[in-house]
């Protein structure tokens, strides 16, 4: 487990985007992360859909900055990766409660095998893709309390 | 008329295969064929159709039950797939007693065969992976697992030791099934399941199933009809029920609970059994923590106690309670459309299982797990309890 996580920012990542999902990826491109949330109830919700989870309403949904900080509910080091990050083994996911109150699952970078822990608080990493948009990821957030 | 007024009169089975030497179409034939051997039903008598939808192969075919109904020359009021993952084959049980009962069909062939490793056409593209998992390397179903195990050891501990433990005992039921896949049939110990290589960390290649080819299926009548036809070693399908999409309308979901709290509790409700009543258990097993979880939600034992329970029981198939005695998935090859442990539970209790034959087979439970939510447990938990006639 001393074996260092690799960061896997070398892999080409060419995203397919759902259309009710743009809002999200236009946010990336100003790297803020833009989630949905329920009109009525207030609750975030990720990943994004066309109707709201709790209502059922595509009349429901909005759109609304969130800090992207939050704490790590689990995670798992890949040592076997699909296709396109073979060669990239060791690297990490993490699913992430946002303190929004929703769980992302991301890579995490600028992080040692021997620091990632459930419960550490971690804060975004922002990867420019050649669209103009960034993938969400996490990093350690060292000035958490 | 109710679920337990229907019978499976007769269940057939290939042995798995690392890769199939015959196309999935001889496989269902060859089925076909064993069933209406051994009850003398003649082919003109079959009227449903009942197919699972857990296929590589049929993947992709929007007519899969269609083509398999013609390419067998059936003509049937009843053809139906089902599709709820791993849950598919306890489901196509329900669904076909349903069609019978409703009157579409008298005699029902459910069919189970797949060779997803010769021809495999799955395709996870129009879902939520392609913009939320892919992008990230996220490793499918192992990577799940591998955050499941982890928020799972987070909350309560996790002796690795144990879950070592199901592995073996289901890899000693493997090697006494000769039906099981051969690469499969060598003797493992909890060292072996400690040092297998890690996939997703923690979840290593000892904890996976090994995709398989093969064949099964099964035949369903009413017991009246059964009865008619001089067939006794019928087993009964007393409880049924499942759950897809566990919390659904909810954002944040405890990975450690499952489907399988709801309709394991409404399955042995309809049974009118308590879980204290099952004489063996024949969970699907896709990661050998998923049977571990699964004990948890059936209440076997509390949840967060799962590995003190594993610990003091003896899961052979002579022991405590007799657990996927085929050798489940993981040490007999994940094949045949999600039905090797719920066929395993239909031998067990017709008494035709030679050397491992379960001493007490009043009843048994039998589950399926099906599909991997985003960031949550299993999409689909079924539970199916069974009693011989």
């Amino acid at each position: 487990m001393t074996k260092a996580l690799n960061d896997t920012l070398s892999v080409k990542r060419s995203i397919k985007h759902f259309d009710f999902s743009e809002p999200y990826w236009e946010g990336t491109k100003q790297k803020k992360l833009v989630l949905q949330r329920c009109k009525v109830t207030k609750k975030y919700q990720h990943f994004p859909r066309p109707v709201s989870i709790f209502t059922g309403r595509t009349r429901d949904i909005e759109w609304s900055e969130v800090s992207g900080k939050g704490q790590v509910y689990s995670y798992t080091i890949t040592e076997r990766g699909p296709p396109a990050f073979r060669g990239q083994e060791p690297y990490a996911l993490v699913c992430v409660t946002l303190d929004v109150g929703v769980n992302f699952v991301a890579n995490i970078v600028n992080c040692t095998p021997d620091e990632l822990n459930v419960g550490m608080k971690v804060k975004p990493f922002w990867h420019p893709l050649a669209d103009g948009t960034h993938l969400f990821m996490f990093q350690p957030d060292k000035d958490a309390k | 008329m109710s679920l337990r007024d229907h019978a499976i009169v007769a269940y057939a089975e290939t042995k798995v295969m690392e890769k199939s030497d015959r196309d999935v179409f001889v496989l269902i034939g060859e089925m076909l064929e064993s069933l209406l051997d051994s009850t003398g039903i003649e082919k003109h008598e079959i009227d449903g159709l009942v197919v699972a939808g857990m296929t590589g192969t049929g993947a992709g075919n929007i007519f899969w039950p269609q083509t398999i109904a013609d390419v067998l020359g059936l003509q049937v009021g009843f053809c139906e797939q089902v599709n709820i993952g791993g849950c598919s084959a306890a489901g196509c049980v329900v669904r076909a007693a349903a069609a019978i009962e409703y009157g579409l069909c008298e005699i029902a062939f459910l069919s189970f065969s797949d060779t997803h490793v010769l021809e495999d056409r799955t395709d996870h593209s129009h879902t939520y992976r392609r913009e939320w998992t892919d992008p990230y390397g996220l490793m499918g179903p192992p990577g799940a697992f591998g955050l499941l195990s982890r928020a799972y050891e987070a909350k309560y501990g996790l002796d690795y030791r144990m879950l070592g433990k199901l592995a073996v005992t289901q890899r000693n039921h493997a090697i006494m099934n000769e039906h099981a896949c051969e690469k499969l049939r060598v003797p493992i110990t909890i060292d072996d399941y400690l040092n297998s290589r890690m996939i997703a960390d923690p979840i290593r290649l000892l904890d996976c199933v090994m995709r398989a080819d093969g064949g099964s299926g099964l035949l369903m009548m009413s017991r009246k009809k059964a009865k008619e036809k001089g067939l006794t070693k019928n087993i009964i399908p007393i409880g049924y029920a499942e759950l897809t999409n566990y919390l659904g309308g909810e954002n944040l979901v405890d990975v450690t609970k499952s489907g399988h709290q709801i309709c394991g509790e409404k399955a042995l409700k309809q049974a009118g059994l308590d879980i204290k009543d099952m004489k063996s258990f024949h969970p699907y097993d896709d990661f050998i923590i998923a049977i571990m979880l699964q004990m948890e939600a059936f209440g076997f034992c509390k949840a967060g106690q799962g590995i003190p329970y594993v610990r003091e029981m003896n899961f052979a198939y002579n022991g405590d309670l007799p657990l996927n005695t085929g050798g489940g998935q993981i040490s007999a090859g994940q094949a045949a459309g999600s039905s090797e442990n719920l066929i395993e539970a239909v031998r067990q209790l017709r008494r035709e299982a030679g050397d491992r034959q379960i001493k007490d087979t009043t009843n048994a439970l039998v589950t399926g797990i099906g599909w991997i939510n985003y960031a949550r447990n299993w999409g689909s938990s079924a539970a199916l309890v069974l009693v011989p006639e």
